[in-house]
């Protein structure tokens, strides 16, 4: 703790001059494998929901308004930014870009939605039938998350009418 | 007149309380980040005090838990208004990872109301001093709600009972509307 | 004539102290942030932090509002009575309204409404810190004390303006006491002001800032105010005690010097608090203690004419 040593580590820090970068005014490039904010390409898309079924945080919703039309809702409110929606897409039609200045004062612009029109057959209107028994046991059927209040629905009961989705337990704060 | 002032002042010197309740520290780590040389916040008058009695800006981090959520609402009604709530990082925006866990009630907007989301798991720093900035109004937002509707509702279909053979033709006599 | 006089330079002096206290502390943070290399706050930012805490809230809070209150008006009306006493480039408006003692008084007053503001709290953390804030004062009081006391001696007078005027320096012979107590108030002199390394009962992030935890809004920035009223009446003491040289220069080059000494004086305060780390309680307290006993040899030097 010698007077000496701090002059020295005085100057030190001032030879280095002004390292702070003038932010908000000039950007610094991203390294070429970040991961930000992912963009789905509706484009491209086929509506399988592979994405939603690999996403840790539950963060895609999907919902079959009927036998054609399915929607898929990113929320991102919950999303880590892992990138496995864009692993598991077979199209190809999810991209985790560079964007990562999304601060906001509504959630709810971070959110995209698609609605998008399934194939059916033109004639029978009826989906397209699996090659074979075994997989067309694998059809998960229709989905009905819970669009309004962001949510997934895990049970098969919860597609009767009149049943709640998940119970929330209360907490008493004084 | 005096008071018009204080107020036009407020965004120019921020002073900031850290909650971290529940999270994995991540988020903890890139906002002490910011306070160093490089990504320097001070220079907006930023300052982190220690106290919530001091502070303008809460910044929430990590989803609330049963166990945590009575001390963050203490915490925020224990700051003197004008006030603010930033939450930072996914778990504090939307419950995160965990939000059917056990132990978390959620996203901390169930316990305070929140002014400000910054996403990201961890938001980067630069992302944090963005959120910052559009909150005081340095800069512009820069995100919106994406919506792609491939058709509208309702598609016309074909019924195989109003097909009529007419020679080799295949006539359609009508469209159904469902 | 003479009342009318005094009543406009002690104004005079309150009214300068409030309009640049802020500026120091803006100069002190910038200082701080270059020497961290990077580019700090504004040198205008003290103000517009004590203007944006005046138009918040004002929270009531902890075991009596009343002394909260009181202790927050009680610190910012010390301070500037200090200054009043002051010679600032000119002559102590109030010298004659008291004396040597008056000022040793009103000072420690300064440090016990940091002790009231604590208790008016109540909780763990501010009795921590008046805790700490006490034994620390009862280390520092002292050596100040002992400054003034060596100048009395020399000078045999109470009155402010002739012990006020580099009194320390004894005028036959070598001044040895006076170099002696120059280096123990330098070497103290941070604690006197509360910066680091000796701000110790105001810790940021050990305390919670311990006795100012329950304040907020206006009564904060009554404290942030005096606090840095502090800094500039310490330095101002410290020239006039210990280097008034050039006070006597006609008014505005005298009162400029003086100035730019002060201003010396708080970079010094402002590198030194920038390079070092707060030191520990214990630590703190055998410091000031090794410093007492040689402001003790400087007194009894002092009573032999040295």
């Amino acid at each position: 703790m010698s007077l000496l040593s701090k002059l020295k580590e005085t100057l030190v820090c001032l030879k280095a001059g002004r390292v702070t970068l003038p932010y908000p005014a000039r950007s610094r490039p991203v390294p070429p494998n970040f991961r930000g904010r992912p963009i789905f390409d509706a484009a491209k898309c086929i509506g399988c929901a592979g994405c939603a079924n690999n996403c840790p945080a539950h963060e895609i919703l999907v919902f079959d308004v009927c036998q054609e039309v399915r929607i898929l809702k990113y929320l991102g409110r919950r999303c880590t930014y892992c990138g496995r929606c864009a692993d598991v897409c077979p199209e190809k039609a999810i991209t985790m870009s560079l964007e990562f200045e999304t601060g906001t004062d509504r959630i709810g612009d971070l959110q995209q939605r698609l609605d998008l029109f399934m194939s059916t057959c033109q004639r029978c209107g009826r989906c397209f039938k699996e090659p074979s028994l075994l997989e067309q046991l694998q059809q998960k059927g229709y989905r009905f998350d819970d669009l309004q209040n962001e949510r997934w629905v895990f049970r098969s009961q919860s597609y009767l009418e009149g049943e709640p989705a998940a119970d929330d337990i209360t907490i008493e704060l004084d | 007149m005096l008071k018009n002032l204080c107020q036009k002042m407020f965004g120019r010197s921020l002073w900031v309380y850290h909650a971290n309740s529940g999270g994995c520290n991540g988020c903890d780590i890139e906002v002490l980040t910011v306070l160093t040389p490089y990504y320097d916040v001070e220079r907006f008058g930023i300052k982190l005090v220690g106290s919530p009695r001091h502070a303008d800006v809460m910044l929430c981090q990590g989803p609330a838990m049963h166990s945590t959520a009575k001390a963050l609402r203490r915490a925020y009604e224990a700051m003197p208004s004008p006030k603010l709530v930033f939450a930072i990082g996914s778990c504090a925006c939307g419950g995160g990872i965990w939000h059917d866990s056990y132990s978390v009630m959620g996203p901390v907007e169930k316990v305070v109301p929140v002014n400000f989301y910054i996403p990201g798991c961890p938001p980067r720093p630069e992302a944090i001093i963005y959120g910052v900035a559009v909150a005081v109004g340095l800069v512009d937002k820069k995100t919106a709600p994406v919506q792609f509707k491939q058709l509208a509702l309702p598609i016309p279909r074909y019924h195989p009972g109003d097909l009529r053979g007419e020679g080799e033709l295949v006539v359609y006599e009508k469209v159904e509307k469902i | 004539m003479n009342l009318l006089w005094s009543i406009l330079c002690a104004l005079a002096n309150v009214a300068i102290v409030l309009l640049v206290a802020p500026l120091f502390q803006g100069v002190l943070r910038k200082v701080t942030a270059v020497v961290q290399s990077r580019q700090g706050p504004p040198v205008q930012q003290p103000y517009l932090d004590l203007l944006k805490l005046l138009g918040k809230e004002d929270i009531e809070s902890g075991e009596s509002p009343v002394m909260q209150r009181f202790a927050a008006y009680l610190s910012l009306a010390t301070v500037l009575t200090v200054a009043c006493l002051v010679p600032m480039g000119f002559a102590a408006p109030m010298n004659s309204a008291g004396d040597v003692i008056l000022l040793i008084y009103l000072l420690t007053l300064c440090g016990i409404c940091t002790l009231l503001a604590g208790l008016a709290a109540g909780s763990t953390y501010s009795l921590m810190g008046i805790s700490r804030e006490m034994m620390t004062m009862i280390a520092l009081e002292p050596l100040f004390a002992v400054a003034i006391i060596v100048g009395v001696i020399h000078t045999s007078s109470f009155r402010l303006d002739t012990v006020l005027n580099g009194s320390v320096y004894a005028h036959g012979g070598f001044p040895w006491s006076g170099l002696v107590m120059l280096l123990v108030m330098t070497l103290s002199f941070q604690a006197f002001v509360q910066r680091v390394p000796f701000d110790i009962s105001e810790a940021e992030t050990e305390l919670m800032e311990g006795p100012l935890m329950e304040y907020s809004g206006p009564k904060l920035a009554v404290f942030k105010f005096a606090q840095m009223a502090k800094l500039v009446v310490h330095s101002a003491l410290f020239v006039a005690l210990f280097a008034p040289w050039g006070s006597g220069l006609a008014f505005p080059l005298g009162w400029l010097l003086f100035w730019a000494k002060v201003s010396a004086l708080v970079l010094f305060v402002t590198l030194v608090a920038a390079t070092h780390a707060r030191f520990r309680i214990d630590q703190a307290i055998r410091y000031f203690a090794g410093l007492l006993v040689l402001a003790l040899a400087a007194l009894v030097l002092a009573g032999y004419g040295l």
